[in-house]
């Protein structure tokens, strides 16, 4: 920032508080996280792998060690580093020479009689470097029977859908920003993921930094995620405006952001995914055939809450009103009196705040890290595409099927190209329909 | 502080292969986005277009390297049809949008293993580029050239093949700008619509320019594998058409001087902040009293935060580039 104000000292004059705050603020932020990643000088590295069996009492897993295994570790190119069996306690510890890629490959055949690994394919973990936050990385393999793989096609089915479900409400409710924001200001903004993983590092600093319950340190982090969205606005993009820059430049400067935002997370979480403390032990409620746990049926109740809310906000209130009109047609929308520049800030705030409330769900559903957002972003576009970009109504609708399409399709397609229909979907709409269910027929060409 | 290595490397970094195929990918991206307005952000994709076409040559059909030139343009044909049919009739960011998403599902399926067979899944593709070793007049481990410009025979042949291509690719984006054709592009830039009135059909342009930027984009692909000798899955990941993009906006757009420069100044940059950060933190991490400033496994995400403000500023400040002209930079889209 120094460097560069010197030499654009007048123009930044106008601009430049903007960047700075937004600097100043990450690093102020999660300084205590900072200090706990320090431990990562020079030593010796290695790989603990643990083999454990899981099985079904009561309802609960249970895990059990599974001793006698062999585990062999290779470099990328297949080069052997070693190999050893696991002990009682179904662990075993390999040396690696420094911290690189490998990939750690158990030996099928040395399994104890009757038990298989639960996922078939999953005899080899690939582990990056960039997952060495410590010298030593743990990796796991689960056997025994799985409750997916010995379910019936109904059972497999309604699991699906009901991951689709609680995917969609979070795909819907961290859409809904992007799709106000480009309602309301035309903009597409490609650092709105960056907005969804804010909210799931906030979560986690006050969660497990801080030990403060999810429940209590929920609410700050969804106003904290409201003000991050304003900041936005008022460090970045309302100065573009007023100084006439255009919206596909606009749209440069949100890639740079993302960029920017993005390794600024990494700088300080590190690139480790990393779980909320709240919840974490869960045992499965049986409902019907579908296995679900306590934690994921109430963030997907307080989803459909929080989703609803917001649409009676837009349909009800004189300010969600005023959003709609804005969205539909700026000058229209001044002209009758509605100001403008105010629903501008109110949708950047509600926007970051329904953005950060997304980054809890998928952290308390999944992990925290520090591309959450981002891996959601293309997601979140299939979504507003199909429900229609700049309608606040087509994106909860449009976010909801593709979550739940995506994971539907995962029947049939491997899970690892479990989001190649989401493009698919998108190509089909913008050819057959480039409005979105819920635009309107005009040209957007 | 080895202050004698750092300035070695940085100079050195103007006229390695990462600033050739940089300059290569920037000059296609340059006819898509500088030229013609169209914000193509799977540059990269196109890039994996090429190494791929040359790697499945060994990897899948076993036949010789350079069937993989017209492999590779084949699939940039079919990469461009793809995103640019349905999205090359409506507003700007729908191919932004597209574009991004198929470049990260291009990238998923390469390195799936469901298609191992053919693209070498996570572990990519190697033992393909013999012929291009063959062709190598210099001994690939004899050291040529004079401080700081020191090169292995092995790079130098490299270094040698890219900046011949990036010269025959800034001819022929300088010739083809100036031809009528060119002309066109730009009109469809600052106003599609009147260009649309002159009779011109502005969808067929578009995708003209989406191939033609996409073919040049998969030649830096090439570069990068025939140098490296490997295709890898993650060397085509998203941020790398922004690192691209950075690259271009920096030399200045719609000017061919613009890409080259840029990708050259880029990397002086990115290596001298990287270095210099490396040297910093070779002891242990920087402190200043008990505060954790930056320790060695930071230095990467320090750089490429550097990438985005620099690429926000850019576009905030100087989207003509450091030496572009304004009034080429029109893009107001909408």
């Amino acid at each position: 920032m120094t460097i560069e104000s010197r030499s654009t000292r007048s123009r930044l004059s106008r601009v430049g508080p903007g960047f700075g705050l937004l600097l100043l603020l990450f690093f102020g932020m999660f300084s205590a996280s900072a200090a706990g990643a320090s431990d990562t000088n020079a030593g010796d590295y290695s790989i603990i792998a643990s083999v454990q069996n899981q099985t079904l009492v009561d309802g609960a897993t249970s895990r059990e060690p599974v001793a006698n295994v062999s585990v062999t570790i290779t470099t990328v190119d297949g080069k052997l580093i070693g190999t050893a069996t696991t002990d009682d306690k179904g662990l075993c510890t390999i040396a690696v020479p420094s911290r690189d890629d490998y990939v750690i490959t158990l030996d099928v055949k040395s399994l104890p009689e009757g038990l298989q690994l639960i996922d078939a394919n999953k005899s080899q973990i690939s582990i990056t470097k960039d997952l060495f936050t410590t010298n030593t990385k743990r990796v796991t393999f689960f056997t025994g029977e799985s409750g997916i793989a010995g379910a019936t096609q109904t059972e497999r089915v309604l699991q699906r859908l009901a991951d689709g479900i609680r995917l969609g409400l979070i795909i819907a409710m961290c859409s809904v920003g992007l799709s106000l924001v480009f309602g309301a200001t035309g903009l597409t903004n490609f650092a709105h993921g960056e907005m969804v993983t804010f909210g799931g590092l906030v979560a986690f600093f006050f969660n497990v930094t801080l030990e403060i319950p999810i429940l209590i340190s929920g609410p700050v982090v969804i106003l904290l995620g409201g003000l991050f969205g304003l900041l936005f606005n008022w460090g970045i993009f309302a100065r573009l405006t007023k100084r006439g820059i255009g919206l596909i430049s606009q749209l440069v400067v949100t890639v740079g952001l993302s960029i920017m935002l993005r390794n600024i997370y990494l700088f300080q979480f590190g690139g480790r995914t990393k779980q909320l403390a709240s919840f974490s032990k869960q045992t499965n409620l049986e409902l019907g055939p579908i296995g679900i746990t306590p934690r994921d049926l109430t963030t997907a109740i307080l989803g459909v809450i929080i989703l609803v809310s917001v649409a009676l906000f837009l349909q009800r209130s004189r300010l969600g009103k005023a959003i709609r009109a804005v969205s539909d047609n700026v000058q229209l929308a001044s002209a009758t009196g509605i100001d403008t520049r105010k629903v501008i800030r109110v949708v950047w705030f509600a926007g970051g705040a329904l953005a950060a409330t997304g980054g809890i769900f998928r952290g308390l559903d999944e992990q925290v890290s520090f591309s959450m957002g981002s891996d959601l972003l293309f997601l979140m576009f299939a979504g507003i595409t199909l429900g229609g970009l700049g309608s606040a109504f087509g994106a909860l609708i449009g976010g909801f099927s593709i979550g739940i399409f995506v994971e539907m399709a995962a029947i049939f397609v491997p899970s690892e190209l479990k989001v190649a229909p989401a493009l698919f979907i998108l190509i089909v709409v913008l050819i057959v329909r480039p409005q979105g269910i819920l635009g309107k027929s005009q040209r957007v060409g | 502080m080895d202050w004698n290595q750092i300035l070695q490397n940085t100079i050195r970094a103007a006229v390695g292969v990462d600033a050739i195929y940089f300059a290569i990918a920037a000059l296609g991206l340059n006819v898509q986005f500088g030229y013609t307005g169209l914000v193509n952000f799977g540059q990269a994709a196109f890039m994996a277009c090429g190494s791929y076409g040359l790697g499945v040559t060994a990897q899948y059909f076993g036949i010789g390297l350079w069937w993989g030139i017209p492999l590779g343009i084949l699939f940039v044909i079919v990469l461009a049809l793809i995103v640019g049919i349905p999205t090359l009739r409506l507003r700007a960011d729908y191919l932004a949008i597209v574009t991004i998403a198929t470049a990260e599902i291009v990238r998923l399926f390469v390195r799936s293993v469901r298609f191992n067979k053919i693209f070498g899944g996570t572990d990519g593709i190697s033992n393909f580029s013999r012929e291009y070793r063959a062709l190598n007049p210099f001994e690939p481990g004899k050291t040529y050239g004079f401080v700081p410009f020191r090169f292995s025979g092995y790079a130098l042949f490299s270094i040698l093949v890219g900046w011949t291509l990036v010269a025959i690719f800034s001819f022929f984006v300088w010739q083809l700008m100036r031809s009528p054709w060119g002309r066109v592009l730009k009109g469809i830039r600052e106003d599609e619509d009147a260009v649309r009135s002159l009779g011109k059909n502005v969808y067929v342009y578009k995708m003209q320019s989406l191939i033609i930027g996409g073919i040049i984009g998969m030649f830096a692909g090439m570069v990068l594998a025939l140098d490296r000798g490997t295709v890898q899955p993650d060397n085509y990941s998203r941020d790398v058409t922004f690192y691209v993009l950075t690259a271009l906006v920096l030399g200045g757009l719609a000017k061919v001087s613009g890409s080259v420069v840029g990708s050259m100044l880029f990397w002086v940059i990115f290596v001298f902040s990287d270095n210099f950060l490396r040297e910093l933190t070779r002891g242990g991490p920087l402190r200043i009293g008990d505060f954790t400033v930056i320790q060695s496994t930071q230095v990467g995400a320090v750089n490429y935060m550097f990438v985005g403000i620099g690429l926000m500023l850019l576009m905030s400040f100087r989207p003509q580039g450091i030496f572009g002209n304004r009034r080429e930079m029109a893009l107001d889209g909408r």
